[in-house]
């Protein structure tokens, strides 16, 4: 919250600065400390939905040069088994694998953004999300191509804004429109000869077919146990038993 | 059918945050604080609870039915379907693991179950919350549609779900719901048997049933009685819940959908 909005909210209150009440004060300014900062962390929620949204809407129609203005400067974008870029610059030339800056004509690339879970550092300085990412892909010549997967993403808080700092997108699922998943299972891309990732994935996973559980940033929320030891399905293809 | 009505009476006798904020010019400060207090509680329940209802869609999605089970209370109920009524957190669990076998995501299955859509209220006492809204199922077998109406309750400080319900609006195979729809569950459909029977018997699309809603409209503010809730709907023990079970159906369980009028 702003010097602004605090100072308004103490005349709100009606907050006085006598001797006497010195003492008064200081209790309620603690509160109103504690509410604000409360007040900040759902704003940061509403921030960063707006965020990753907006990644969306530009991804959608090839804004390449926009959606990587959303990360910090030393921000990695991952999708699939695409391996790791950093950086806004390799970011920006890694989107260029997916097409032109502007969406050429004939094509849809949709990847919704959906069903937020964030959750949020207790500073307000970072936070994590995980997302419902569906697709709709479509391109000249080609069927329709129904998609899926699971975004695992962080965000930094810099000069009071929030930026992407760690995009991952896990493609599970991805079917021809007309016969579906009994019918067609459509492999993920894998690794750019023309533009090589600057690492390689950071999990080896297999989509649909195989199965594969994107781990979870967040902890049960009624027991507030840590979700990190589900195992993973066994996959003979990647060699997990 | 009564209580719900009711829940829905004291939701629009909340008083709007404007009106909380300028009720009283003569409180104190530590009552003006004590009210911000309320009001900024309610908006972190009502995020945490859209969170609970998504956070159970992720683990339907991999099949992760013990975690699952621990977002429901000790007394919890879920109704899903036609199936009817089971009764509490363990049962929750055995509905799953027999309907659905073990934990964890298997090869060559896709049950994705996306929560969409929430509308959450919370009590004026903050201790129970409602949400409606929806999953978008996209499967192996095809497209789905439930409906929520759910029900949470906040014990020491954590929301869990009191009441799940998820009646059918429309299932399908990839051919889609131009070419075919799958009937409604019923009691006996498959193991386990329910602990009470459905709390209404309703067929899904091609016909349909208007979920009632927990909420009054937000903009005049009255509850409102949907009437009529949906065709081939009809409560328990009647002699439309019996065919209920056949209307439409075929051997396989599909329910084929007639030709579009040809002009």
């Amino acid at each position: 919250m702003s010097a602004r909005m605090s100072l308004a909210l103490a005349m709100l209150l009606g907050l006085s600065s006598t001797p006497a009440l010195a003492q008064d004060n200081a209790k309620l300014e603690a509160r109103i400390a504690a509410y604000r900062h409360r007040v900040e962390l759902l704003e940061d929620q509403n921030a960063i939905e707006n965020l990753q949204a907006t990644y969306g809407y530009y991804f959608d129609k090839g804004l390449w040069d926009q959606a990587a203005d959303l990360f910090t400067k030393d921000g990695s974008f991952e999708y699939g088994q695409r391996g790791v870029y950093i950086g806004t610059d390799h970011i920006r030339r890694a989107m260029l694998l997916f097409g032109p800056q502007g969406l050429a004509a004939g094509h849809l690339n949709n990847h919704m953004q959906l069903q937020a879970v964030i959750t949020i550092a207790d500073d307000g300085l970072s936070a994590k999300a995980r997302w419902q990412g569906m697709i709709m892909l479509a391109r000249p010549g080609g069927n329709g191509i129904w998609g899926v997967g699971i975004y695992e993403n962080q965000y930094l808080k810099q000069n009071g804004v929030w930026k992407i700092s760690r995009l991952h997108f896990y493609v599970t699922a991805k079917t021809d429109y007309d016969l579906g998943w009994l019918k067609s299972a459509i492999p993920m891309e894998g690794e750019s000869a023309l533009f090589p990732p600057d690492a390689p994935p950071t999990e080896v996973y297999r989509a649909y077919p195989g199965a594969y559980i994107p781990p979870y940033d967040y902890k049960n929320p009624v027991t507030g146990k840590s979700l990190a030891d589900i195992p993973e399905p066994p996959d003979s293809v990647v060699g997990r038993k | 059918m009564l209580k719900r009505t009711l829940l829905a009476a004291a939701l629009a006798a909340l008083p709007s945050p404007a009106i909380a904020q300028d009720a009283a010019p003569n409180m104190t400060a530590e009552q003006r604080l004590d009210e911000l207090d309320k009001r900024i509680t309610r908006l972190e329940d009502m995020n945490q609870v859209e969170k609970l209802q998504r956070i159970y869609g992720y683990f339907v999605d991999k099949g992760q039915w013990t975690q699952l089970s621990e977002l429901f209370a000790d007394d919890a109920t879920l109704e899903i379907g036609g199936k009817g009524i089971f009764l509490g957190k363990k049962r929750v669990l055995e509905y799953m693991h027999t309907a659905f076998g073990p934990d964890g995501a298997k090869e060559g299955l896709l049950v994705n179950h996306m929560q969409f859509q929430p509308i959450v209220d919370i009590s004026p006492d903050g201790k129970t919350a409602w949400v409606r809204s929806r999953a978008f199922v996209m499967s192996i077998g095809g497209w789905g549609l439930p409906l929520y109406e759910d029900e949470f309750t906040k014990q020491d400080g954590v929301w869990k779900f009191s009441r799940e319900s998820g009646p059918f609006t429309m299932y399908t195979s990839w051919k889609g719901w131009g070419h075919d729809a799958l009937n409604n569950t019923w009691p006996d459909k498959f193991d386990p048997p329910p602990d009470l029977p459905p709390t209404t018997v309703y067929l899904t699309y091609p016909a349909y049933y208007i979920v009632p809603f927990h909420y009054p409209n937000p903009v005049t503010g009255k509850p409102f009685k949907v009437e009529p809730v949906g065709a081939y709907q009809a409560p328990p023990g009647t002699k439309e819940q019996e065919e209920s079970r056949k209307v439409g159906q075929l051997a396989n369980g599909t329910q084929p959908i007639a030709e579009p009028p040809k002009d």
